[in-house]
């Protein structure tokens, strides 16, 4: 074997091998996934599929494995030490929490082997007493416990001495996660006698959860393209050159789906529409803006600089959006809300008393389509008929008559 | 007609190339792919992190199941060890990359196109990894099927590069103008011999099967190896398994290779652009034609490698101005290296789309030298 003389991994190997062939489990049904480290000189001595990955993430991995594999009869174990645990330690986590069927076996020599020796998380104070005396009041993360208290059905810790074979099989008949923490040797860089570690306080246990494992659910599932709504051209539009609008409002105003509603309008006019939004990451708070580009030619460049048409119903849609104002900008804006200089052929009207806070963007986009005449107010409200509560959007409309 | 984004676009595409499993962690601007995601595909699994979403594609991808992920540049950087290792493994997945403005957290919700470089050198040791990157959403269409197609063919991570802007922004758009996608068909090992996981013929992508197979015991390793999947230091055999990860994406980048060039004749300059700066490029160039101007349009769907043809289309140029949203100019810098040329210039810029007439006006600029 390839370690170093008197490692514990060696036992750990014959542990793993030996409880599989007493199970009579097929080496062809068994996938070890190795970490990095000294467990990862495992793969060349088993005959059973390997796969060797990061240092640290191997509980990552066998969980993709041991999903996508799906299957019961196949047996996914991983293996990694201290180091890798301390490294991927919410790799760990989630696969007990999860609950994932795989197996991991932990080898805890108290080192990083192949570095120099280095401390890990998982090194017992009584080592660290010795090794980084700083350190020694710092407790070791016990993984049995985080295991066991996140969801796995098996976590358990014992020494590496004597037989592993039965331990290793009752850790490999597990449903769900099971894990199995091995106290072992590192005779180069850590104890080099089982009577010295059996002299710290391990703690052999074994902790159960009846937690059901992890199941995968898989579903058919129609295309995406099935819930869009076919828009037919069914009304004129009046547009020549291509038309910027921007409609700012409040989040939570229905600034959104107003705009979506006058796309919607746009394309069954005939139009080529683009529509895009912008507001903060909050929800309900602070600003909504749209951006809507419509033109009879196919549209490239989707940033609005100088808008056409603004429509603004908010004071957090107009500090949002005030420098962006031209001269020869229309404003549709809410009474009350002041820009100096405004012209007077500005649309002005208290569209949040008519319609409502919810209402106010689509009412203020209704008056405009009405004076100006892109298209029919008839294809907003059609628009609106393909939305849920489109009651309320068509009064939000018709209030404006 | 119908209203629509490229990011529905993007996973339906997906879907029905073959891809199974999406595995995500939630990051802004790419929630929408999540979305679509957890809607669409047969699995999907809420990762704890980036890294885990990494990992578990790699292991999905092992046990025969094709991933797709979605992130932006935060997450990428949490996975970037995880991609080296699936692209060492030779696991074939889709990695979309929603780029948004740097540096660092930068700003979750404005655009950009930051992270170009990172990806030429996101494989250590100069190893290129396959960049696809749509500019209008027949692209969004097309080249996610492509990336799942090269990902399964050359067994290779394949990043799928986008900016907030191509992923959210909805469009009119007649659905019939996409053609029917090509299914991926995974192809396996069958053969009574000795299965050698790392051997490969002229094709230079090994065959695969997967974990867990009844009959063939497969070897799959991260870490530098020989043919038969064992870890080896720098042997002859190991070296050539190394470099053949490279050579397999290069050499058979005639199978990928994607731009689109509008020359005009007798025009000395050349605007070259991607992902949503193409857009700015189309309208800029339209323009400068309607004004007499003559000028000739490039755009890279195939970013990297950077396809041969692009330096021969270049080359036959006074003038070539590239259009970037960053600071500097990544794929200049990819084609030319970072030492200026007063003929090879560029419009960059951060925080806001670039426009049109900026650059109308770099044209007029260099044509003035």
């Amino acid at each position: 074997m390839p370690f170093c003389p008197g490692c514990s991994y060696q036992m750990v190997i014959e542990g793993i091998a030996g409880s599989l062939q007493d199970m009579g489990i097929n080496p062809l049904d068994v996938i070890l996934v190795s970490d990095i480290g000294c467990c990862g000189l495992i793969d060349p001595l088993l005959s059973c599929h390997t796969i060797h990955g990061l240092h640290g993430r191997v509980t990552a991995l066998a969980m993709g494995v041991a999903i996508g594999l799906n299957n019961p009869h196949k047996k996914v174990i991983a293996i990694q030490g201290d180091g890798g645990v301390t490294i991927g330690l919410q790799h760990l986590m989630e696969a007990a929490r999860l609950n994932v069927n795989l197996s991991l076996i932990v080898q805890n020599n108290m080192v990083y082997g192949m570095t120099g020796g280095q401390i890990s998380g998982l090194s017992a104070c009584e080592f660290k007493a010795e090794k980084m005396p700083e350190e020694k009041n710092i407790p070791p993360y016990d993984i049995c416990e985080l295991a066991h208290k996140a969801g796995a059905s098996y976590s358990s810790r014992v020494v590496a001495q004597g037989d592993l074979n039965q331990k290793m099989a009752e850790v490999f008949g597990t449903k769900g996660f099971s894990l199995l923490e091995i106290w072992g040797l590192c005779p180069s860089y850590s104890y080099k006698k089982i009577k010295d570690i059996n002299k710290l306080p391990c703690n052999e246990r074994t902790l159960e959860n009846p937690n059901d494992p992890y199941y995968l659910h898989i579903k058919n599932s129609s295309s995406l393209f099935d819930e869009l709504s076919q828009i037919e051209n069914r009304f004129e539009s009046t547009l020549k050159e291509r038309l910027q609008v921007i409609i700012a409002g409040s989040a939570g105003g229905g600034v959104q789906l107003a705009a979506d509603i006058l796309a919607f309008a746009g394309i069954a006019s005939g139009l080529n529409t683009k529509k895009k939004g912008e507001y903060p990451v909050t929800v309900g708070t602070g600003f909504s803006v749209a951006e809507i580009i419509f033109s009879r030619n196919e549209i490239y460049y989707t940033r609005i600089d100088t808008p056409d048409v603004a429509i603004i119903v908010t004071q957090d849609g107009l500090d949002k959006i005030k420098n962006r104002i031209g001269k020869d900008t229309l404003l549709v804006i809410n009474d009350g809300l002041d820009i100096p200089g405004m012209s007077e052929s500005s649309l002005k009207a208290d569209f949040r008393k008519i319609s409502g806070k919810k209402g106010a963007a689509l009412s203020a986009i209704a008056l405009w389509l009405q004076q100006n005449e892109l298209f029919p107010v008839e294809a907003l409200k059609f628009a609106a008929k393909t939305k849920r509560s489109a009651d309320t959007l068509i009064e939000a409309i018709e209030n404006i008559n | 007609m119908v209203l629509i984004d490229g990011s529905r676009v993007i996973i339906e595409s997906l879907v029905k190339t073959g891809a199974e499993v999406f595995i995500g962690y939630p990051i802004t601007p790419a929630n929408l792919l999540y979305a679509y995601g957890r809607q669409r595909f047969p699995m999907f699994i809420p990762a704890s992190d980036e890294i885990t979403a990494l990992q578990m594609a790699a292991g999905f991808a092992a046990s025969g199941k094709l991933p797709v992920t979605a992130t932006s540049f935060p997450g990428l950087a949490l996975m970037l060890e995880s991609i080296n290792m699936a692209y060492m493994m030779e696991m074939p997945m889709v990695i979309i990359l929603v780029q948004r403005m740097g540096p660092s957290t930068g700003s979750a919700t404005t655009g950009a196109q930051g992270d170009l470089l990172l990806l030429r050198g996101v494989i250590s040791g100069g190893n290129p990894i396959p960049v696809l990157c749509p500019s209008n959403l027949e692209d969004c269409w097309d080249l996610a099927s492509k990336s799942l197609h090269i990902a399964v063919e050359l067994r290779t991570p394949v990043v799928l590069l986008t900016s907030k802007e191509m992923i959210m922004t909805n469009m009119s758009f007649n659905l019939a103008e996409f053609a029917p996608v090509k299914p991926v068909e995974k192809k396996y090992f069958q053969s009574d011999t000795t299965y050698k996981p790392y051997s490969a013929d002229e094709n230079m992508a090994p065959p695969f099967l997967p974990l867990g197979h009844d009959t063939h015991q497969v070897r799959i390793n991260s870490s530098t190896h020989d043919p038969e999947g064992f870890i080896k230091k720098n042997t002859p055999d190991a070296l050539a398994n190394t470099t053949r990860l490279k050579d397999k994406i290069e050499k058979r980048i005639a199978e990928y290779s994607e731009f689109q060039l509008d020359k005009q004749e007798n025009s000395d300059t050349i605007v070259v652009s991607y992902g949503i700066s193409a857009l700015a490029a189309y309208e800029a160039v339209k323009t400068m034609r309607s004004d007499g101007r003559s000028i000739s349009n490039l755009t890279l769907k195939t970013l990297l490698p950077v396809p041969p043809e692009i330096l021969k289309i270049l080359n036959q140029f006074d003038h070539i101005i590239f259009v970037e949203e960053n600071a500097s100019g990544l794929l200049r810098e990819i084609i030319y290296g970072q030492f200026r040329n007063e003929n090879i210039r560029g419009v960059y810029k951060i925080g806001d789309m670039i426009t049109p007439q900026e650059i109308i006006n770099e044209v007029f600029l260099c044509q003035q030298v």
